[in-house]
């Protein structure tokens, strides 16, 4: 178990490498407007000494290596033009923490109230509980977010007595962007967890939890719930990490200081070194994702171990 | 006679399907005595499961009990139960696993593949026997031993995929001993297994069912399997029992032409070079009423009474009894299959 761990994060970093080796080489082709804030004003001698100051002349090898020389002592880099002169870790430290609460927010509500809400949808199949709740699923998904969006901001925030714009320090303000963020994940979760229980309980094991003389919501808590939530919580902690990206459209509707939409805005204004940083957060997040994913998978099912050739089943 | 732990009087069972009603068990009678392994056997459909789930209130949710009575003998205060009356899951839980526990088919399944088999035998221990945890575990593994698994204090704690089929299928009897039951329905419980352990298993049931004062239900469609193990046989068609006997009696003098024919379906029976007998035709639809003998239609010895109207049980002996006007005083006679006779003298079962 641990040999396959430490097997597992080592080819893990080099998943990493490549990613950035790649993404780096790529940047390269950029037209080099990106690298100056002021590109139309200078002049081509101004121009090259710019390039020279920032190892853009040296052959791409030595460049990479220097990249990864820096990377390791946790220098990013400086935004040449989102923010001019400002270290990447800074642009991203002021961003990060806004979507991490929100996003870490809205997963944590979502669970709260998805998967109890899936459970009692197996558990009153086909009665008026579950009735309400897949309509409830069946409008979040059908209706496009951006409406509910909308309704949320314009009629909600008058019930609550809240301005339409975001404020940070403001626990009232929250409330609104978090629930918006995570209906559709209650929905995913509520439908994915019905779903399976209901798969589950007509499986031969329930017949002999029942034959045993096991109640019924004694059955589906003690033997349904966990078989059924196995194959949700792979996807758990990479729900957890993604939420970095941040939501483009609920940051903007609040206008909430967050990551949403920032790569695409730094990859448009050509600022190479903002896109490097982004790309490596998001491949660290989706790589250990994948991982914790796998962990969560091995403590809850005993017939997956890690490490070993022999598939058991 | 022998005290009685279970009488079905007329049992009807309907299900309900696409709008349409099948009667799955049309008006079955019989009884069972205590401490008895009593076979029941027929062709797949022919309702020996849906018969048993019954005793259980674990049919389909299509299904329901639509007339006849489950007396049930065996409760501790002594008191007759009807089982057919029972409609809330909380009295249910009286009955499942405390009075009657059930083995099934395919021991592959039946496990949960999350939990250590230590604690799906220890859940059952705890819901029926009013032990704490310490003393449950302690009980666990006597079940584990009892029900011949080596090492039970490591396999207390393995989970059923680190089990074979034979072995799982233990783990699944271990789980229906220790919720002390009075009667063991197995359905199929060999079915799945390969012939080797297939005799280990019914060992086994014999075995404990003695320790543990059990009245066993076996419900097969092998009757090497019956032959083996039954006191007591009896033989479904299209949701009746057709013909109820001791072992002996429907192996060697059999009066139903259905049981005939089931008999000659044997292949140890077969003579090497011949084509293995089958039943011609198929059984009825359940969804029509079915109207005299069920069997008819595929039986060449059938009667013009047959057709008409259904007969009731003729008793060829105390013990044994079977619907088929053959046995009228007024109906012609008609010689048994020769196979009878040579199960007879050949002793081949």
């Amino acid at each position: 178990m641990l040999k396959y761990l430490i097997k597992r994060i080592m080819r893990s970093f080099l998943t990493l490498i490549i990613i950035l080796t790649v993404v780096f080489c790529l940047l390269r082709l950029m037209p080099i407007e990106g690298y100056f804030p002021n590109f139309e004003k200078m002049t081509p001698q101004q121009i090259q000494v710019g390039l020279q100051e920032m190892g853009l002349t040296d052959p791409l090898p030595v460049q990479i290596v220097h990249f990864f020389q820096k990377l390791v002592h946790g220098d990013l880099g400086v935004s040449r033009i989102y923010r001019a002169n400002v270290p990447v870790a800074e642009v991203l430290s002021d961003k990060l923490p806004v979507s991490i609460k929100l996003g870490v927010l809205s997963m944590i509500t979502a669970l709260i109230i998805g998967l109890p809400m899936g459970a009692l949808m197996a558990r009153f199949k086909y009665r008026w509980f579950d009735k309400i709740g897949t309509l409830f699923i069946v409008c979040i998904q059908a209706v496009p977010a951006a409406v509910y969006y909308l309704f949320i901001q314009l009629y909600a925030t008058k019930i609550m007595g809240v301005g339409l714009l975001f404020q940070i320090n403001d626990p009232k303000y929250w409330v609104l962007p978090v629930l918006s963020m995570s209906l559709n994940n209650i929905a995913f979760y509520g439908m994915w967890l019905r779903r399976y229980m209901v798969d589950e309980s007509n499986k031969d094991y329930v017949k002999l939890a029942k034959a045993k003389g096991m109640s019924e919501g004694g059955v589906m808590f003690k033997h349904i719930f966990r078989n059924a939530f196995v194959p949700l919580a792979q996807y758990i902690p990479t729900a957890f990490l993604n939420t970095v990206i941040g939501s483009i459209y609920i940051e903007s509707l609040y206008s909430i200081p967050g990551m949403g939409g920032l790569l695409v805005t730094v990859i448009k204004r050509h600022d190479n070194t903002m896109v490097q940083g982004i790309v490596l957060l998001y491949a660290c997040v989706g790589v250990v994702g994948l991982l914790l994913g796998d962990l969560i998978m091995v403590m809850l099912d005993p017939r997956i171990s890690l490490g070993k050739k022999e598939g058991d089943r | 006679m022998r005290e009685h732990i279970l009488t079905v009087n007329d049992l009807e069972i309907q299900f309900k399907l696409r709008g349409k009603c099948l009667n799955a068990i049309r008006g079955v009678s019989m009884e069972m005595y205590k401490g008895e392994i009593l076979a029941i056997v027929g062709e797949s459909g022919s309702g020996k499961s849906v018969f048993t789930k019954s005793f259980m209130g674990l049919l389909e949710q299509n299904g329901h009990v639509a007339g006849g009575s489950v007396v049930y003998y065996g409760s501790d205060d002594g008191e007759e139960v009807d089982l057919t009356s029972i409609k809330k899951e909380k009295d249910w839980m009286k009955i499942r696993g405390r009075e009657i526990a059930m083995i099934m088919q395919d021991p592959m399944t039946s496990l949960n593949p999350l939990k250590t088999i230590g604690a799906q035998i220890m859940e059952a221990v705890l819901l029926h026997q009013k032990v704490g945890r310490g003393e449950a575990k302690a009980k666990t593994l006597e079940y584990l031993t009892d029900v011949g698994i080596q090492d039970p204090e490591v396999r207390f704690n393995q989970y059923p995929h680190e089990f074979s089929g034979g072995m799982r299928q233990r783990v699944v009897i271990a789980i229906a001993i220790a919720c002390k039951p009075k009667i063991l329905i197995c359905d199929e419980p060999t079915t799945a297994l390969d012939v080797t352990i297939q005799a280990q298993i019914l060992d086994l049931i014999k075995e404990l069912r003695h320790k543990y004062n059990l009245s066993v239900i076996l419900i097969t469609h092998d009757l090497g399997v019956v032959a083996n193990i039954a006191d007591r046989v009896a033989v479904m068609y299209a949701g009746d029992i057709i013909e109820i006997g001791t072992c002996e009696e429907i192996f060697y003098d059999s009066r139903h032409p259905y049981t005939w024919a089931l008999l000659s379906s044997l292949p140890q029976i077969g003579v090497k070079g011949t084509d293995l007998f089958s039943i011609a035709g198929t059984p009825p639809n359940l969804y029509a009423e079915v109207h005299g003998d069920a069997f008819a239609p595929r039986n060449p010895r059938a009667l013009k009474i047959d057709f008409v109207e259904r007969p009731p049980y003729f008793q060829v002996s105390p013990t044994h009894k079977a619907k088929t006007w053959l046995l009228d005083p007024r109906a012609p006679k008609v010689e048994p299959p020769s196979v009878v006779e040579k199960i007879r003298n050949g002793g081949l079962i």
